[in-house]
C-alpha cells in the first residue's frame, strides 16, 4: 500500500515534459545514431512510494535531496549528473562541493528550479510529502525511494540505476554488496547473535525501533537490538536496559576517539554504571554510515561484525580486509572514511552526545 | 479628536498600500536566486497582461510560480492575523489578547497532526490530498473555538475573563496532546510538524487554497468592519455600550466568529506565526489612533507589510536554507513588545 498517497501529475508536468521533448531531441540524435525507431523522449516509471512519474528518457541533471541518495549516485558512478544536493550531503567529500539547495526537510524550491533538474531524488524516510507536492505543482519530475531493510537498500539502488540508465553499474554494485553480505552470513551463521543496545542519543536515551533499517543492519552484523519498539526512534528507559542487560553498547560515529571519551563519561554515571556492558567496557563503534540507507552501510555492517564476533575473523585474513576489493565503477575514494558527521539521515539528532 | 472623513481614511490606507507595494516588489526581487529588477518588471507586465506563457526567462517560473504565491500568502496571513488580533483586543478589552490566546492555534495544530496521520490510512484523490492538512487544521481550530466559547459562558452571557482563562487552559491542554502525539507516533509524515508548529510559509500552497483563504479573509474582515463603530463604544465598557444602543451580544458573536475564522484560515496554511496579531494592532494604534474604523484596515495592511518583510528575511538570511518565519517575528516582536510596555508605563 502506498503510504504517501499517489498523486497524478499536474497538467504542468505534461507541458514540462513536452518542452523537454523538444530540448533533448538533439542529444537523442547523438546517442542513437541512425538505426531503429527513434526513442521516446519521456517514459513513465513507478517509484517506491507508488507514484507513476513521467521522466525524461535521458537524465542529465539530478538534484538529490538526501545524503543517502547522494552517496548512492557516487557509488553508481553518475556523480557528474548530480547538479545539486543538500547542505547535509557530506560524503564523499566531493559531494560537499556541489551546489546546495538547502536542507533535506526544507529545500529551497527556487534554488532547485534554478538548477533545471531533469529529476529530483527524494527518500520517504527523510524528505517531506509537502516537498513532493510542491515539485509536482512546479512540474519538476521527482522519484522517491523507500528502503526499510539492508536488502531493500540494495534493491532500491539497483532500481534507481535502471531509472538513471546505468542498469549495468547497478547490477554489478548490487552483486558485490550481496556477495559481501553472503560471506558475512556464512561466517556468522552458526553464532548466537549478540544482544546490543544501539545508542542514537544518550540524554535522553534514544535507540532504534525494530522496523528501521538500522535494526536490520544490526541483525546482519550478528547482533540483535534489545529494544523491541515499533516506533522508529523510541526513547527508552535506563531502568529497562539495566533489567535487560545488553551484551554490548553500540555507538555510531565517524571517529572512535570521541566515542571513547563519551563512554568514559557514561561509565561514571550512576545509572549507567550498573550496566554490565559498561562495567566490562563492552562497546562497539560502528561507522556513522549505518545512519544512511546507502551502499556504504554494508561496509559498516562488516566492521561491526568484526568487533562483535572477532573469533570468526581469523587474524590472517585481516590485512586482506584492510584493502577491500574495489568496485570498478566506484570512484576511488568511495571507501574512504567520512570526514565529518553532521548526518541528517535520521529525523532525530543522530550525533552522539560526545559530539555536541 | 477630529471626526473621521473618508478622505483621511483613504489617505492612511493609501500610504500603507504604497508601502506594501514597494515591499512586495523588493520581496519579489530578493531570494536564493538572483533576479534583475528589469526582468522582474518585464515579467510582471506580462503577467498583468495575461501573457504568462510569454515568460521565457530562466526565472519566470521562480518568480511567478514560487515567489509570488508565497508573497500573496504572506499578505493574506499577515492581514488575517492582525485583523483578528485587533478584534480580540477590542472584544476582550485586553491589550495582551492575540489570535492565539484562545487556544485556536493549538487546536489547529492537533487537527493538522491528526490529518497527517489519517492521510496515510485514506487513499485520497490527488486534488484533495494537498488540502487535507489545512482542512484538518481548520476543523481543529473550529472545534476549539466552539469549546472555548462554551467554557467562557456564564449565565448565558460571555464573560471576558472566563473566556480568556478558558482559552489559556485549553491551549496548554492541547499543547500537551500535541507533545503526546508527536512522541508516541511513529508516523514519518509528522516530520513536517515542527515547521508547522513554528510557523512557516515555505510549502507551496495549492492555488485553490490561496483562493479559499483570500475570499475567507475578505468575508470575515468585512463582517468585522461592519461592527467597527460598535467596537469603539465597547471599549468604554459593555454596560456603557449597551446604554448607547449597541447590541452587545450580537457584536460579540459576529466578531468572535469572524476573528476565529480569520485565525483558523491563517493557521491552516502557515502554522502559528506569533506576534504579528499581537503587535501590529498596537503599532497601528500608536500611529493612527484607536478608532476601529481606521484601526481595522490599517492593521490589515500593516500585518501584510510586516509578514512579507519577515518572510523575506526568513528565506534570504541563510539562503539556500531557511529559518522559520515564526522565529523571525518572535525575534523582532518580543523586544518591540517590551518597548511598548515600557512606553506605556512611563
Amino acid at each position: 500500500m502506498p503510504v504517501w498517497p499517489s498523486i497524478s501529475r499536474a497538467r504542468a508536468a505534461v507541458l514540462f515534459a513536452a518542452s523537454l521533448l523538444v530540448s533533448i531531441s538533439p542529444a537523442r540524435a547523438q546517442a542513437a545514431p541512425s538505426s531503429g525507431p527513434p526513442e521516446p523522449a519521456t517514459r513513465d516509471v513507478l517509484d517506491e512510494v507508488g507514484r507513476t512519474v513521467r521522466i525524461p528518457f535521458t537524465i542529465r541533471r539530478i538534484v538529490s535531496l538526501a545524503p543517502s541518495l547522494t552517496e548512492t549516485l557516487y557509488a553508481l558512478g553518475v556523480q557528474d549528473r548530480l547538479v545539486g544536493d543538500t547542505v547535509y550531503c557530506d560524503y564523499p567529500p566531493d559531494a560537499q562541493k556541489k551546489p546546495k539547495v538547502g536542507g533535506a526537510l526544507d529545500p529551497n524550491l527556487e534554488q532547485i528550479a534554478a538548477l533545471h533538474p531533469d529529476l529530483v531524488l527524494l527518500t520517504k524516510g527523510l524528505n517531506r510529502l509537502d516537498t513532493v507536492r510542491a515539485l509536482e505543482t512546479l512540474g519538476i519530475p521527482s522519484y522517491a525511494t523507500d528502503p526499510h531493510t539492508v536488502d531493500e537498500i540494495i534493491s532500491s539502488t539497483e532500481r534507481l540505476a535502471v531509472v538513471l540508465n546505468v542498469a549495468e553499474a547497478g547490477k554489478s554494485l548490487a552483486h558485490d554488496l550481496q556477495r559481501q553480505l553472503g560471506d558475512l552470513e556464512m561466517k556468522l551463521g552458526p553464532l548466537p547473535p549478540k544482544r546490543v543496545l544501539f545508542i542514537v542519543w544518550t540524554e535522553p536515551l534514544i535507540s532504534v525501533g525494530k522496523n528501521t533499517f538500522i535494526a536490520d543492519a544490526l541483525r546482519k552484523a550478528g547482533a540483535v537490538s534489545i529494544v523491541d519498539s515499533s516506533q522508529d526512534w523510541p526513547q527508552v528507559s535506563l531502568e529497562e536496559m539495566v533489567h535487560l542487560q545488553p551484551d554490548y553498547l553500540v555507538f555510531a560515529s565517524s571517529h572512535s576517539g570521541a566515542v571513547e571519551n563519551n563512554f568514559e563519561a557514561l561509565a561514571n554515571r550512576s545509572g549507567w554504571r550498573i550496566l554490565d556492558a559498561v562495567h566490562d567496557r563492552r562497546y562497539a563503534v560502528i561507522s556513522d554510515a549505518v545512519d544512511r540507507p546507502a551502499p556504504r552501510i554494508v561496509s559498516a555492517i562488516e566492521d561491526l561484525a568484526r568487533q562483535l564476533h572477532p573469533e570468526v575473523f581469523s587474524p590472517a585474513r585481516a590485512p586482506e580486509k584492510a584493502a577491500p576489493p574495489r568496485n570498478p565503477i566506484e570512484p576511488p575514494h568511495f571507501h574512504a572514511k567520512p570526514v565529518t558527521m553532521r548526518s541528517m539521515t535520521l529525523p532525530r539528532p543522530t550525533e552522539l552526545s560526545c559530539d555536541r | 479628536m477630529r471626526p473621521l472623513t473618508l478622505g483621511r481614511l483613504l489617505l492612511r490606507c493609501g500610504i500603507l498600500a504604497v508601502i506594501l507595494f514597494l515591499v512586495v516588489v523588493i520581496a519579489l526581487k530578493l531570494g536564493a536566486v538572483q533576479v534583475s529588477l528589469y526582468g522582474l518588471g518585464r515579467d510582471l507586465v506580462r503577467v498583468l497582461l495575461g501573457q504568462s506563457s510569454a515568460i521565457s526567462t530562466d526565472y519566470g517560473m521562480i518568480v511567478v510560480d514560487i515567489r509570488l504565491p508565497r508573497i500573496l500568502l504572506a499578505i493574506v496571513v499577515g492581514a488575517s492575523l492582525s485583523v483578528a488580533g485587533a478584534s480580540f483586543q477590542a472584544l476582550l478589552r485586553n491589550p495582551l489578547a492575540d489570535p492565539y490566546v484562545l487556544g485556536i492555534s493549538s487546536g489547529a495544530a492537533v487537527g493538522a497532526i491528526l490529518a497527517l496521520m489519517l492521510e496515510n490510512q485514506l487513499s485520497l484523490s490527488p486534488e484533495f490530498a494537498g488540502l487535507s492538512t489545512p482542512l484538518g487544521a481548520f476543523l481543529g481550530a473550529a472545534i476549539t473555538i466552539g469549546a472555548v466559547y462554551l467554557l467562557g459562558r456564564r449565565e448565558g452571557q460571555i464573560d471576558s475573563t472566563t473566556l480568556l482563562l478558558g482559552g489559556v487552559i485549553t491551549a496548554s491542554f492541547l499543547s500537551a496532546i500535541i507533545t503526546f502525539l508527536m512522541s508516541t507516533l511513529a508516523g514519518g509524515n509528522l516530520r513536517g510538524a515542527p515547521f508547522w508548529l513554528m510557523g512557516s510559509l515555505s510549502t507551496l500552497p495549492p492555488r485553490t487554497l490561496l483562493y479559499i483563504v483570500g475570499i475567507g479573509f475578505l468575508v470575515a474582515a468585512g463582517a468585522i468592519y461592519t461592527t467597527a463603530s460598535d467596537l469603539n463604544l465597547l471599549l468604554a465598557g459593555e454596560r456603557e455600550a449597551m446604554h448607547l444602543g449597541v447590541d452587545v451580544p450580537r457584536v460579540r458573536i459576529v466578531v468572535y466568529l469572524a476573528a476565529s475564522i480569520l485565525t483558523g484560515l491563517a493557521v491552516s496554511v502557515s502554522g502559528s506565526i506569533g506576534y504579528v496579531g499581537l503587535l501590529v494592532p498596537h503599532a497601528m494604534r500608536l500611529l493612527f489612533g484607536s478608532d476601529h474604523r481606521v484601526l481595522l484596515p490599517t492593521s490589515a495592511l500593516g500585518g501584510a507589510i510586516v509578514l512579507v518583510i519577515a518572510d523575506t528575511l526568513a528565506r534570504t538570511v541563510v539562503a539556500p536554507s531557511e529559518i522559520s518565519v515564526g522565529a523571525v517575528t518572535a525575534l523582532v516582536g518580543a523586544p518591540f513588545f517590551i518597548y511598548l510596555l515600557r512606553r506605556r508605563l512611563s
